[in-house]
């Protein structure tokens, strides 16, 4: 019987993000939020192991008050009933006060088999916080899993590292870290969808969840933020034969001093 | 010790980092420790003048078991800030050390700067549509991702190597790890890449794309899609912000639109040059040089006049 806890993130959608060409501000007006990309994978693994052995998982997540409307997409994924840390500070937060809220939140879930993570999230990319929330609850952790195979107790997780692949076996509670391939989200039934909406929500105020306040206070200040742009020639042929444009690319490229 | 500290388990990363450590500690007016975990890099470290090289030595041989025996050294000699190189097992090392130090970690920093006592650092977010400017206190922990620095070998006081036993215990068991037989290429290191996208319509063009390679004396990669939902190619071969990340001299993107995601994989390259039927691609506004047209046409132009070139 599996007891999985299945973290996510309310994220800004990139693709919706515009980059203002002059000044290099982040226009996020149009840009709505969602689950993680990387996350729904997670979510979908935690469904589809228990669907195997049985047992359920728990959705959980950090954020500010809007978390409250990623709930019903991430239940509809599978997850039993959600459990959700409402921080107002949550957009200066970094992965060390991120991982405290976690910590605590998990510790008011009760028990776990297990805890699964994305590697990465979509927006932020720092790749911390399920590192620092197994330090914190003192259990192991294992990143970038490719494939889990569960035996009751026991765990054999397969990792893509580099050029090598490595499996690992684990005993007893830890923290997962995974790839995307691991799992293809499934489409939520409207059936799903539905149901989703009558699933128990938790919702912690972060004051409530005992923490000091330096526990809370981010490590990490942000400066700035700009969009990325790259000063490349932009030199486009769209003129003459495929012959033609081959030989006058070539004869720049010998110049670049590239072939 | 306090100062600069450097940790990896890739010795060629490890040396990469003295090259940065070295300026911070100048900036700061310290010393530069490192952490190693064979004696012949701490050996290879201690001559490009770091001042004293710990080598951890135990039983195990999984490089994430090391976490706690790295996080015990930095905590006693008092590290200001940790440069860790970016592997996937240095980024494990790393935020687990962050966390057991109380200490803030920025991930995948292009660039690290000293100022006021404290550790800046750049780096990109939003899968590489952003860049951010971030600030911690010391101690500071920041991961480098390979071949970020050249390797420095000026004259150097040759530093001390210290051998510290430790117990590496991780709490599970490594069953056994295999070198993925792939094409035995790890791209990342290429100087010369074509790189495939969604463009690129049936898998038997991958034969007028290795030929393209062939006379460039390139490699092949791809964006996301053709190795995760096409499987054309192996998941190593991906170029993009969580795959390979080039960084040679020339790069060319057949049949890819430019998508965010992609694009922060070839940044770096020299030259950058794309070939696309649609001119309205970002893939054009992130190129030296574009070409509209159809690849099938292109590519086989493009071989032919490569070997011209050559012969």
């Amino acid at each position: 019987m599996q007891n999985i806890l299945v973290c996510y993130k309310w994220i800004l959608n990139e693709q919706e993000i515009k980059i203002d060409p002059n000044t290099l501000s982040l226009d996020t007006s149009r840009a709505k939020k969602r689950i993680s990309e990387y996350d729904k994978n997670a979510i979908e693994l935690a469904t589809q192991i228990v669907e195997a052995q049985g047992g359920s998982s728990i959705a959980i997540s950090y954020g500010g008050a809007d978390v409250k409307q990623s709930l019903k997409d991430a239940l509809a994924r599978g997850p039993e009933r959600a459990i959700w840390v409402n921080d107002p500070n949550s957009d200066k937060a970094d992965a060390y006060v991120t991982a405290n809220a976690l910590a605590a939140a998990v510790r008011q879930a009760g028990g776990y088999t297990m805890i699964l993570c994305a590697d990465t999230s979509a927006d932020a990319s720092n790749q911390q916080v399920p590192l620092r929330l197994a330090v914190l609850l003192g259990i192991p952790a294992i990143t970038c899993v490719i494939k889990l195979d569960v035996e009751g107790e026991k765990v054999i997780a397969t990792r893509r590292v580099g050029d090598t692949t490595e499996k690992i076996s684990v005993e007893g509670p830890a923290v997962y870290t995974v790839l995307p391939e691991i799992a293809q989200p499934r489409f939520p039934t409207v059936k799903q969808v539905l149901a989703a909406g009558r699933k128990p929500q938790l919702e912690l105020k972060v004051d409530d969840l005992g923490l000091e306040s330096e526990k809370l206070t981010p490590k990490r200040t942000l400066r700035e933020i700009k969009g990325y742009t790259m000063s490349r020639k932009n030199i486009v042929y769209k003129e003459g034969t495929p012959a033609e444009i081959a030989a006058q690319l070539v004869n720049n490229l010998i110049k670049e001093g590239v072939i | 010790m306090a100062g600069i500290w450097i940790y990896s388990e890739d010795i060629i990363l490890a040396k990469e980092l003295v090259t940065p450590a070295k300026e911070l500690a100048k900036q700061a007016g310290q010393k530069v420790g490192a952490i190693a975990l064979d004696a012949e890099g701490a050996k290879e470290l201690a001559a490009l003048g770091v001042t004293k090289v710990i080598v951890l030595q135990s039983s195990s041989s999984w490089v994430e078991a090391y976490e706690q025996a790295v996080a015990d050294v930095l905590q006693d000699e008092g590290a200001d800030i940790v440069l860790i190189g970016g592997t996937v097992r240095g980024k494990y090392t790393a935020a687990k050390a962050a966390a057991r130090l109380d200490a803030g970690l920025l991930t995948d920093a292009v660039k690290v700067m000293l100022e006021n006592n404290k550790l800046i650092a750049e780096r990109f977010v939003y899968g590489g549509l952003a860049v951010t400017t971030e600030e911690l206190s010391f101690p500071a922990f920041v991961t480098i991702p390979p071949r970020s620095y050249e390797i420095m070998t000026a004259e150097s006081e040759q530093g001390e190597v210290i051998v510290k036993e430790v117990t590496a215990e991780p709490g599970i068991t490594v069953v056994d790890a295999i070198k993925t037989q792939q094409q035995g290429v790890d791209i990342s290191k290429a100087d010369r890449v074509i790189g495939i996208g969604r463009g690129v319509e049936k898998l038997e063009d991958l034969t007028m794309i290795q030929a393209l390679a062939d006379a460039a004396g390139a490699e092949v990669g791809c964006t996301r899609p053709i190795c995760e939902e096409l499987k054309w190619m192996p998941i190593d071969r991906y170029i993009g912000i969580s795959g390979q990340v080039i960084k040679g001299s020339l790069y060319i993107a057949v049949g890819t639109s430019g998508q965010i995601q992609h694009v922060a994989g070839i940044r770096d390259s020299k030259v950058i040059v794309a070939i696309n039927t649609n001119e309205k691609e970002p893939i054009f506004a992130a190129s030296d040089y574009g070409i509209v047209g159809d690849y099938a046409d292109i590519v086989p132009a493009l071989t032919e006049a490569l070997q011209n070139a050559k012969a």
